[in-house]
């Protein structure tokens, strides 16, 4: 089961360097388990529900989103996919519409039975109207590390990545500060994220974790912490989190409803 | 794996193209001052803009547009001219049309009930010059 938790961790991990917190910060990986024949693959779906309130000095409103994804998996590789769907008020606007699809791509590069490391990255295509504030209007790459530290009934996570919006970056537009509403992050930054769950028994598990992104160059300093509760089997997993803006005005308070389903 | 791969070129097909530009458009030196705020600026922000664009009105009056972005005033418009120019204005290599929207309040503040007026060609490449302009001036 220790196992099982920090292969979902290191999952949930990877998502949540997505700037996509959306895509993020979510856990339904906790369905992963080391009983995985490394020989053949396996796909999961889920679907995350997402209701949020903003307010960062120049947009105050709120918004809702449903985001699909589909993930694969064969041995130390993995590779997933989403994208968001969007209900957003912004300033007394409302719009509906997709956001940024992203692309993940991630493989564990060592492992024992206590630790596991790996690397990911991934690519957000700019599926999203930047004019309604639901996507950054340009793609990013962001090349991550990440690694896990079981110590039963605890797993600890630590991940650290480089998002870089693929455009020039002479600062010639005119700067709104992080964007999109749905999911800010800098044109050029650090992510981070440093987390820790407990095993509580009868798949149960709860944990909290950090993340944010330290800008490079022009852009806000963001931190968001979060507390969440999952439930998984091998089958299938469910998780709530909730969290908060604690600096860079992302959001105020956001809800994450998550279930997933492997087969 | 091949889900996924055709996930992501569908993705690929239908990324968001329209991006604000800076029109990089210059002012002809000397500067001319055929466009000012009275005989250009203040006339095309009331027409096209202050609808939404105005220091008086609240974020739930504003229809989407961004909060301390006002045209209203002259020294408003000078916050953002770089916003203005990448969202409306044309210059020789490209022409903004992101705004005006596709549909306005009839009354500042209100709903948005009534096709928005189109700036022309013309008014939009004024635009850009007068405000690249209108940055060197003194205040």
């Amino acid at each position: 089961m220790a196992r099982r938790i920090g292969t979902a961790v290191v999952v949930g991990s990877l998502i949540s360097l997505a700037p996509a917190a959306a895509l993020a910060e979510h856990d339904h990986t906790f369905m992963m388990s080391d009983s995985r024949d490394p020989a053949s693959s396996e796909i999961s779906a889920g679907v995350s529900i997402e209701a949020a309130q903003f307010d960062n000095g120049t947009y105050i409103g709120s918004y809702q989103g449903v985001l699909p994804q589909i993930s694969w998996m064969r041995g130390r590789f993995g590779a997933s996919a989403t994208i968001g769907l969007y209900h957003l008020e912004e300033n007394g606007l409302a719009v509906n519409g997709i956001g940024d699809a992203m692309a993940t791509a991630h493989v564990t590069v060592w492992s024992n039975a206590a630790i596991e490391t790996g690397v990911a990255m991934h690519v957000m295509v700019p599926t999203g109207s930047e004019l309604e504030n639901l996507g950054m209007g340009h793609a990013m790459a962001m090349p991550s590390a990440w690694g896990v530290w079981r110590l039963h009934p605890v797993t600890l996570t630590a991940s650290a990545g480089y998002n870089r919006a693929l455009i020039s970056l002479d600062g010639e537009h005119h700067d709104h500060g992080p964007m999109p509403l749905v999911d800010p992050m800098n044109l050029q930054e650090v992510a981070w994220n440093a987390g820790a769950d407990v095993e509580l028994g009868a798949h149960v598990h709860v944990g909290g974790h950090l993340l944010g992104g330290i800008p490079i160059g022009m852009g806000i300093n963001r931190v968001v912490g979060g507390g969440r509760v999952a439930w998984g089997t091998s089958r299938v997993s469910t998780g709530a989190e909730l969290q908060l803006g604690l600096a860079g005005d992302p959001f105020s308070i956001r809800g994450v409803v998550e279930t997933a389903l492997r087969f | 794996m091949r889900l996924i791969a055709l996930s992501l070129f569908v993705l690929a097909a239908c990324a968001n193209s329209a991006t604000p530009t800076p029109t990089m458009a210059a002012c002809p030196d000397p500067d001319p001052m055929s466009l000012t705020w009275d005989s250009f600026g203040m006339q095309f922000m009331t027409t096209y803009c202050t609808d939404c664009h105005a220091s008086d009105l609240k974020h739930t009056q504003r229809n989407g547009a961004p909060l301390y972005h006002d045209y209203d005033t002259l020294m408003g418009v000078l916050e953002t001219p770089e916003h203005v120019d990448e969202y409306a204005g044309s210059g020789l290599t490209v022409t903004n049309t992101e705004m005006p929207p596709s549909q306005c309040p009839t009354m500042p503040g209100g709903s948005l009930n009534r096709d928005c007026p189109q700036p022309t060609e013309e008014e939009r490449k004024n635009l850009s010059i007068w405000l690249a302009c209108e940055q060197n001036r003194p205040h």
